[in-house]
């Protein structure tokens, strides 16, 4: 039997904040988690936050988990690979699967933070291997470093799809396109703006209607619907992927407050069936509280402040302490983050809970100045109100401004920014470009905020508008690292260019373009090796073994020498052509043998 | 170009590269190597690729066994995979008399601590299902004995040693020495002239002509030998296969070709790049039979090289006793690239310790060819 003041039941964004907020001030705190390790949604995710500094705003999602979990003190226990089984009149059970035993927990409060589970929808074969839901590629990929396709087809474009396609592209997967069966983007406008110019299209008003494969995802059939979503017949198209991903939303994971006898009540605004609370974060059972997405369907920073405000109700009441005044100033911090147009949603839910949130105003659209020609200066392509303002808050010249509530769009005094770039680097949404018009030798220069690969310096890349369409050919001439992983790349284009340039493309050094086709030496190869300095023909080809195939170099021959060339700067008469060495095609030893009787008879 | 070193290696052989990786390594960063045409474009880049420890010489078999060492770190060490194979060499004898030296031999071997087997015909088709052993009177099996990629193994040697501070000039002939009052040497060449303290002879089948240079005789001759490749088939033939009784060899590039040759007694000495059809057609016959899984197979490249013979087929190594500061590391005998590790070693040891610390290599210098010869019989 395990006693303790403060049991929390999951060990994500809610939970923990939870367990910093009331362990900080002397309450002894059990979390319990079924993770391997704590941290829950958090640990998958690798993008900036939005919101502002004191919640973590532009810190990568697991940084932010690790931050927490490193601040956490004495009075916090955490068992991980633990799960909740029930909720019993006697007692909290859980079952740890490390020790394979039952646990028995009497606390005195109980938090009850244990998210979501994803939505799955119906389509015809959605059982064959290489469907996923987006959390599950999420942990592929993100925690255990598995690709889990090449081609994929990404079902939703709320926050969620929009994230984990850019996460695919990050990991090299081609992702096909987004398809949406709403006729406008669900997600922020900025994390779709950032796969776009990648060329991912986004399909408004379609859904999937089936999987083609046998074994496996072998394609996908997408389908248009109309205004009532019913799908229009004969508007079918087929789409070669190998995985479908399903990022169609969340609902609340109710199962353990259910049986704890919380009411329930089915609002969809919500997610489906949540647990009622009051704004304390308290459900009807005085002393059990609920945080997160386990209390109603939005984001991590959101989770983090009602975890907090659950924390810091329980210490009150636990430890007697008077705790009005930081109660309320998280309270304020939620009703700030809530009075968004994204928040909508949420805020006439929790009005069915009489809980209501006043309005605030905010600026909603800015006309920004011009950027003045011939200086290096930030662009900002943040049209949407959405509650961030590490722009304004990252500015060393306080060039930048989110005025007033923070879900006001930023704006920039050319006149203070110095071009630093700082703002570009932090913006959790990449929104943030610099430009710089007629800078020279009739070139303009565009600065974009990369956590790809990083090209080299003097690299010659084609440059891609903001739906990743090729514009012209520019060339990196400055590549500046960041300790946050969003880095800085400089960008030359013709002038003219610069205002349309938001991304570029890398040329392409296919592994598939093959030159010599009988050993499999492709174009890449033949250029690594001349880059390593074997830039003799005669060297080059017995490093590669290029040529050295049955066919003799007959087809590779001139076409290396071209590269060879073009590398090297030399003309292909300087360069040789190699030897030549019989047989001129391959010949068996039996031909040889038989050859050899009828001319000694 | 700089214009001063301290070593001069003419060849850009496994062989001078190799000396080149060893002084670099061992500190000497003023290193020039001058290769004549491209690196390994001699007997290097034209060899089987065999690396054997199975000799009748104790030099032979000491100086192999210390490269096998240094061909196991290789590509750890010298940061190149050299598609290295550890997949034994299997020497079939065919006649009695053989057999018998075989025999001896392999004491000889195991004295020295390599570890060989004696195989009966039997044996061998049992390990090998895939070999005729008509005719077979017996074989010895030593399992560290193996082969690699000899292009590969030179450019290592030759990247390795520049990252390390030597310089190497391709297409770039050295075609005088002059020696100057304070002994030094000024090595003129096709791109210029360098001074040098000390210069190498490293230069394979023309070791003779850039003897003369330096006016230093040495008794090597080089003889053409000819070679060729077969497609690729998946990899499955472990063995180097050599017979001198029978006059072959034959292994399985990691890749998957087979590379196979056989001597000629009736080749006259000096170069000659060209094949014969005859060479051809009295080989595939021959490996058809003892190799029956070949028939179908398809050659697809043959070409030929040199063997740099010395009067008892052992390398000459050392400093020459009539012109003090000229080296050489010739007269391989077809062996040159499974000895360029060790050889490799030793003269950058003499080089800068005055003496070989690894290898005993006093035996092998030309002075012993003064005397009567004892020729090295594992010659194919």
């Amino acid at each position: 039997m395990v006693e303790t003041d403060f049991l929390v039941i999951g060990g994500g964004p809610a939970g923990l904040s939870a367990a910093l907020e009331a362990s900080r001030r002397g309450v002894k705190t059990l979390v319990v988690d079924e993770g391997i390790e704590a941290g829950g949604q958090l640990l998958k995710q690798t993008h900036k936050f939005f919101g502002h500094e004191g919640f973590y705003a532009s810190v990568r999602g697991f940084e932010i988990a690790k931050e927490i979990l490193n601040s956490l003190g004495d009075n916090v226990d955490i068992l991980t690979m633990t799960t909740v089984t029930g909720v019993y009149e006697d007692v909290i059970t859980a079952y740890d699967r490390n020790a394979d035993k039952m646990i028995e927990i009497k606390p005195r409060f109980t938090l009850i933070a244990t998210g979501a589970s994803e939505r799955f929808i119906q389509f015809e074969n959605n059982d064959l291997p290489g469907v996923y839901g987006a959390g599950a590629v999420q942990t592929l990929m993100n925690q255990y470093g598995v690709l889990p396709g090449e081609r994929v087809l990404m079902i939703g474009s709320g926050n969620i799809g929009l994230i984990v396609s850019y996460q695919l592209l990050q990991a090299g997967a081609e992702v096909k396109a987004i398809v949406e069966i709403a006729n406008k983007v669900g997600g922020y406008e900025v994390h779709a703006n950032k796969i776009k110019r990648f060329g991912v299209p986004i399909i408004l008003r379609h859904t999937i209607k089936k999987v083609v494969g046998d074994q496996r995802v072998e394609g996908a059939i997408i389908v248009e619907v109309d205004d009532e979503f019913n799908e229009i017949p004969g508007s079918e198209k087929e789409l070669a992927v190998d995985t479908v991903c399903i990022a169609t939303g969340l609902t609340p994971s109710i199962e353990i407050a259910a049986m704890a006898g919380v009411e329930l009540q089915y609002i969809p605004e919500l997610g489906g069936y949540v647990p009622y609370r009051d704004e304390n974060m308290r459900t009807n059972i005085s002393n059990l509280f609920i945080a997160g997405d386990v209390s109603g369907i939005e984001e991590a920073t959101t989770a983090m402040i009602e975890g907090s405000i659950a924390g810091l109700v329980v210490a009150s009441e636990c430890k007697k302490l008077d705790l009005t005044e930081e109660i309320a100033s998280m309270k304020k911090e939620l009703s700030e983050f809530r009075s968004g147009p994204f928040s909508e949603k949420v805020r006439s839910g929790l009005k069915k809970f009489s809980i209501d949130y006043p309005t605030y105003s905010y600026r909603d659209s800015v006309q920004r100045q011009e950027p003045p020609k011939g200086k290096l200066v930030p662009v900002i392509e943040c049209n949407q109100a959405i509650p961030c303002n590490p722009c304004q808050t990252s500015c060393p010249t306080g060039a930048i401004t989110v005025s007033g509530n923070i879900n006001s769009l930023p704006e920039i005094d050319y006149n203070k920014c110095v071009g630093c770039g700082v703002c570009v680097m932090k913006c959790p949404g990449l929104a943030i470009f610099m430009i710089q018009e007629n800078a020279e030798n009739n070139t303009d220069v565009v600065v974009i905020p990369w956590e790809f690969a990083l090209p080299e310096k003097g690299e010659a890349v084609i440059a891609l508008d903001k739906d990743g369409e090729p514009v012209c050919e520019g060339e990196i001439f400055k590549v500046v690292k960041s300790s946050n992983k969003t880095h800085l790349v400089y960008l030359k284009v013709p002038t003219g260019h610069g205002r349309s340039v938001r991304n570029f493309a890398r040329l392409q050094r296919e592994d598939n373009r093959y030159v010599c086709r009988c050993e499999e030496i492709t174009e890449a190869d033949i250029e690594k090796a001349i880059e390593q300095g074997f830039t003799d023909f005669e060297e080059l080809r017995r490093y590669l073994r290029l040529g050295m195939g049955p066919c003799g170099g007959r087809t590779c021959r001139l076409n290396a020498l071209s590269i060879l060339a073009r590398k090297t700067g030399k003309k292909i008469s300087e360069l040789g052509h190699g030897v030549f060495r019989p047989p001129a095609m391959p010949i068996k030893f039996e031909s040889l043998l038989k050859g050899e009787k009828s001319h000694g008879e | 170009m700089g214009n001063d070193y301290r070593v001069v290696i003419i060849g850009g052989g496994i062989v001078g590269c190799a000396i080149a990786y060893h002084l670099t390594k061992l500190g000497e960063k003023s290193v020039a190597v001058f290769e004549k045409n491209y690196l390994s474009s001699g007997a290097t880049g034209r060899c089987g690729g065999g690396i054997r420890q199975q000799w009748s010489s104790l030099n032979n078999v000491l100086l192999a066994m210390r490269s096998v060492k240094h061909f196991e770190r290789f590509s750890e060490e010298v940061g190149m995979d050299i598609e290295y194979k550890q997949g034994g060499y299997l020497v079939l004898s065919y006649t009695d008399e053989e057999a018998v030296e075989f025999e001896k031999n392999v004491k000889m071997q195991r004295e020295a601590g390599l570890k060989v087997e004696i195989l009966s015909p039997k044996e061998v088709e049992r390990r090998y299902p895939y070999i005729n052993t008509e005719g077979v009177k017996m074989a010895t099996f030593c399992q560290s004995d193996g082969h690699a990629n000899p292009h590969l193994a030179a450019f290592g040697y030759a990247r390795a040693s520049q990252k390390l501070g030597a310089d190497i000039f391709t297409h770039t002939k050295v075609v005088g020495l002059e020696r100057l009052c304070d002994s030094r040497w000024i090595v003129h060449t096709t791109n210029g002239s360098v001074k040098a303290d000390v210069v190498i002879n490293a230069a394979g089948a023309f070791s003779r002509e850039v003897g003369k240079l330096a006016g230093v005789d040495l008794p090597t001759e080089s003889y053409r030998h000819q070679i060729f490749v077969t497609e690729p088939l998946k990899d499955f033939f472990d063995p180097m296969a050599i017979s001198f009784s029978g006059n072959y060899y034959m292994r399985q590039t990691k890749h998957g070709n087979f590379v196979m040759g056989q001597g000629d007694a009736d080749e006259k000495a000096g170069i000659n790049y060209s094949v014969t059809f005859r060479f051809e057609k009295e080989l595939s016959r021959k490996m058809a039979r003892i190799f029956p899984f070949l028939r179908k197979l398809r050659i697809i490249r043959h070409w030929s090289g040199h063997y740099n013979m010395s009067p008892d087929a052992q390398p000459i190594i050392g400093e020459s006793p009539s012109v003090r500061g000229y080296y050489y590391a010739v007269g391989f005998s077809g062996h040159g690239f499974m000895l360029a590790p060790a050889v490799g070693e030793a003269i950058a040891e003499m080089i800068l310790y005055g003496k070989a610390a690894h290898v005993d290599v006093s035996d092998l210098n030309v002075q012993r060819l003064k005397g009567g010869v004892v020729k090295e019989k594992n010659v194919v």
